[in-house]
């Protein structure tokens, strides 16, 4: 544990930790390029430069190479640290275009901000500038090589962390250039990282160019509803229209990065077909009307097949705040059913790996990333959840080893197949995790997991709150919608964002939604509610862990600015919600309809032994709910 | 396409490869002896026998001074321009040459036979200043010895 003095205040870092780092931790920041918590260092931009007072090395130095030692006395506001970084910038700025009022990355550019913070605000230089031709790198990266300073932190995530092939860095010295061989859409599955990590605009988000600067965004700490892993992003949005997502740092499960899957997936908020008015019959009206035809026809279809003939049915993609709601409505609709799962094949895929994670089982993203023997068995993590196979990348980079059991599997490692899992030397590995998603052999799982205490699990659950559908599907006895249309009882459906196929609503003579996303079941619904996309809420999911992470709302819902006719843009009515504003949780619509039906009025759906969650941050690492 | 004698002779030689980057110089030195230029082609087939992507194969090949990625003539004469031998008169050596040649750094004679390049370091500083024409190297060239090597490379 090195002492040493930052600044005049004493610090005390682990071993192996560098200068930069250590200033970091007292609140001392130190300007830098190519050094990345992720990626580390690589001594590439010259910017962090520091001068060493006392101890085993003196004089200017790169604190982000050199480790921290005792005795060092270091300081970063000495004159000959502060004109040789003034300098570099300086010097990294000379072929840099005058293009800030024109780029992306304008207003959230560390190279903006370290020109300005290193004090080089006017340009002596006048020469000539090195130009690069830009290459189409598809749909979603814009190129514009011209910004380069040369930090390699693109190529060091793509091609080491990342592990792609087809993107790198080409030439030498003042040449060099960060692209493909040819032009041609990136690759990898986790490219679009590139904008993250890049500290200029050398490549930028190409779905949300030129639409708005970083002091107009609204954003907010939130949780990729893509898969059941809930890596955390900051989605950013603008005039009602959510134009990107950024990923956000969480240790315990994303670490800095997510995948393009998650990233690029705007198209379903902002989709003009999004169903954003409460119909009933298919005629539009009010959200008073909506309730009020909704009451009578649950009475109807009470009073014409008898008590138990409603089901509720919710989904594993359907936020746990509406979740914890389903049992209320239920209880006061003497429904027959109360579904989690729409079909038996989901649940048949989620309840029994569920219950193999008891407390300590589950494998977070950080637990594979530090593992030392990884098992992938029955699934495939790029297609399934691609951000845990960046983890098991990140566990071969340094030295585990990876199995596969059974063929065709490819992962951005190096794997070793096996026949079966028994074929594992589990034993002789001291964090080893088993990676698993459908549960066709759940016997044989069990009885490895009862062998190998300290083998822990990940599983792929098919969606963002698989975990808590799981959790609250075994509390109150629910059954799979399609196993509880088959006794032939169920005429009436209140379906709460589940996707119901149209095939198993044949027959049910009553079917209301609520969802925010056009699905068949909407189509079906005689009644429907629209409800917020998680950016348009605060709510909570369970990731596949059992780890409670809250989201905040992003922006409020409305139909986008942009793509409004002129001519009706703006509406010149009275209104006070704005156009296609009328979504709401769907929590809060499920207590409007508890209310009507004579029950309490819900306005805070965490209580029991949930009420711990009531003040969960959205930016804190979640909470670990794994005690069934 | 290469032909299969010189496609075996490289198989072999990335497979004595401890690391298939280690063969890759080789291997682009093979191909390039081959077209006269790497080619686009020729890095496709580089990273086929190396096993690499083209990309990392193009990493390494636009890396290289001496690796062509653009066609030249059939001798390439590199005119060293780093410290002891810009210090020993390169830059009117490569000016002259130019002269003589009738082309600028970077350009082709019209028959095909010279391309003129300036280069960095040839490890030949004590014989500065230094040229490489073809595989050779010439130390202490001079203004007045210049066009007589230059003949003795286009006789040969």
């Amino acid at each position: 544990m090195p002492k040493l003095i930052i600044d005049n205040i004493a610090v005390e870092v682990a071993d192996g930790v560098t200068v930069l780092e250590a200033a970091q931790s007292v609140d001392i920041p130190i300007p830098h390029f190519c050094w990345h918590p992720a990626l580390g260092k690589a001594g590439a931009c010259r910017v962090c430069a520091v001068r060493m007072m006392e101890g085993p090395v003196k004089g200017i130095q790169m604190s982000c190479m050199l480790p921290a030692q005792d005795g060092m006395v270091v300081s970063t506001t000495d004159p000959e640290a502060v004109t040789m970084r003034r300098n570099v910038i300086e010097w990294l700025m000379i072929n840099h275009p005058h293009d800030c009022p024109v780029c992306d990355e304008g207003g959230e550019c560390q190279l903006q901000d370290y020109t300005i913070a290193g004090g080089h605000g006017i340009r002596r230089y006048d020469g000539k500038k090195r130009t690069h031709i830009n290459q189409d790198l598809g749909p979603y990266i814009q190129h514009e090589m011209n910004r380069c300073i040369q930090c390699y932190r693109c190529v060091r995530f793509y091609q080491e962390y990342a592990g792609g092939t087809d993107f790198g860095v080409m030439g030498s010295a003042g040449r060099v250039y960060f692209g493909r061989f040819r032009e041609g859409q990136l690759e990898s599955p986790f490219s679009g990282n590139l904008v993250d990590i890049c500290p200029t605009g050398v490549f930028t988000d190409k779905t949300a160019r030129f639409r708005a600067r970083y002091w107009d965004y609204d954003m907010a700490p939130s949780v990729c509803p893509g898969c059941s892993l809930g890596c955390n992003t900051t989605p950013v949005a603008r005039y009602r229209e959510l134009l990107k997502s950024i990923a956000r740092r969480n240790e315990a499960v994303n670490s800095w990065f997510i995948c393009d899957r998650g990233r690029f997936a705007n198209g379903e908020v902002n989709d003009p077909q999004r169903p954003r008015t409460p119909l009933i019959d298919g005629v539009e009206s009010s959200r008073n009307e909506a309730l009020k035809a909704l009451l009578f026809r649950i009475a109807q279809t009470e009073e014409r097949y008898g008590t138990g003939s409603i089901a509720i049915v919710g989904s594993s993609r359907l936020s746990l705040e509406a979740a914890l709601l389903l049992p209320t409505l239920a209880e006061l609709t003497s429904s027959g059913a109360l579904c989690y799962f729409a079909s038996e094949e989901e649940s048949g895929r989620t309840l029994p790996l569920f219950q193999l994670l008891t407390a300590g089982r589950s494998a977070s993203q950080r637990d594979v990333r530090e593992s030392d023997c990884i098992v992938v068995y029955g699934c495939d993590p790029l297609q399934d959840a691609p951000m845990l196979a960046l983890a098991i990348r990140q566990a071969w980079r340094n030295g585990a080893t990876v199995y596969t059991v059974g063929d065709g599997i490819s992962l951005p490692c190096d794997v070793t197949t096996v026949d079966r899992l028994d074929a594992v030397p589990l034993s002789d590995a001291k964090n080893p995790v088993l990676i698993r998603s459908a549960a066709d052999i759940p016997d044989q799982l069990a009885t490895t997991l009862h062998q190998h205490d300290h083998l822990k699990l990940a599983v792929l659950f098919p969606a963002a709150n698989s975990y808590g559908a799981s959790k609250l599907a075994l509390k109150h006895l629910g059954v799979s919608f399609e196993q509880a249309i088959s006794s032939g009882d169920i005429k009436g459906v209140i379906s709460v964002e589940a996707d119901i196929p149209q095939k198993l609503l044949e027959g049910i003579p009553f079917v209301a939604a609520l969802d925010w996303r056009m699905t068949e079941t909407v189509q079906a619904a005689q009644i429907f509610f629209p409800t917020t996309a998680w950016v348009e809420m605060k709510g909570t999911f369970i990731n596949h862990e059992g780890r409670v992470q809250r989201f905040n709302k992003v922006m409020n819902p409305g139909v986008p600015i942009r793509g409004l006719d002129p001519a009706v843009h703006p509406p010149h009515i009275h209104r006070t919600a704005p156009p296609g504003g009328e979504p709401q949780p769907a929590w809060q619509i499920l207590a409007a309809v508890i209310e009507g039906l004579g029950g309490e009025l819900i306005t805070e759906p965490f209580t029991g032994e949930w009420e711990r969650l009531r003040g969960l941050d959205a930016e804190c690492e979640g909470v670990i709910i794994n005690d069934i | 396409m290469i032909p299969t004698e010189l496609k075996t002779k490289l198989q072999s030689r990335v497979s004595a490869a401890i690391t298939n980057r280690e063969a890759a110089v080789d291997v682009m030195k093979a191909l390039q002896a081959h077209y006269g230029w790497l080619t686009d082609e020729a890095v496709v087939e580089a990273a086929e026998l190396l096993g690499l992507s083209p990309l990392q194969v193009e990493e390494l090949a636009t890396f290289y001074e001496m690796i062509y990625r653009r066609p030249v003539g059939r001798s390439v004469i590199h005119v060293c321009d780093s410290i002891s031998c810009w210090a020993m008169g390169g830059e009117s050596l490569l000016s002259h040459l130019s002269g003589l040649l009738g082309i600028k750094p970077g350009e082709t004679t019209t028959d095909g036979t010279f391309t003129l390049l300036p280069c960095c370091c040839l490890g030949n500083c004590g014989e500065a200043p230094a040229v490489m024409i073809g595989d050779t190297i010439c130390g202490r060239v001079t203004v007045e010895n210049a066009a007589g090597l230059i003949e003795r490379e286009r006789n040969r």
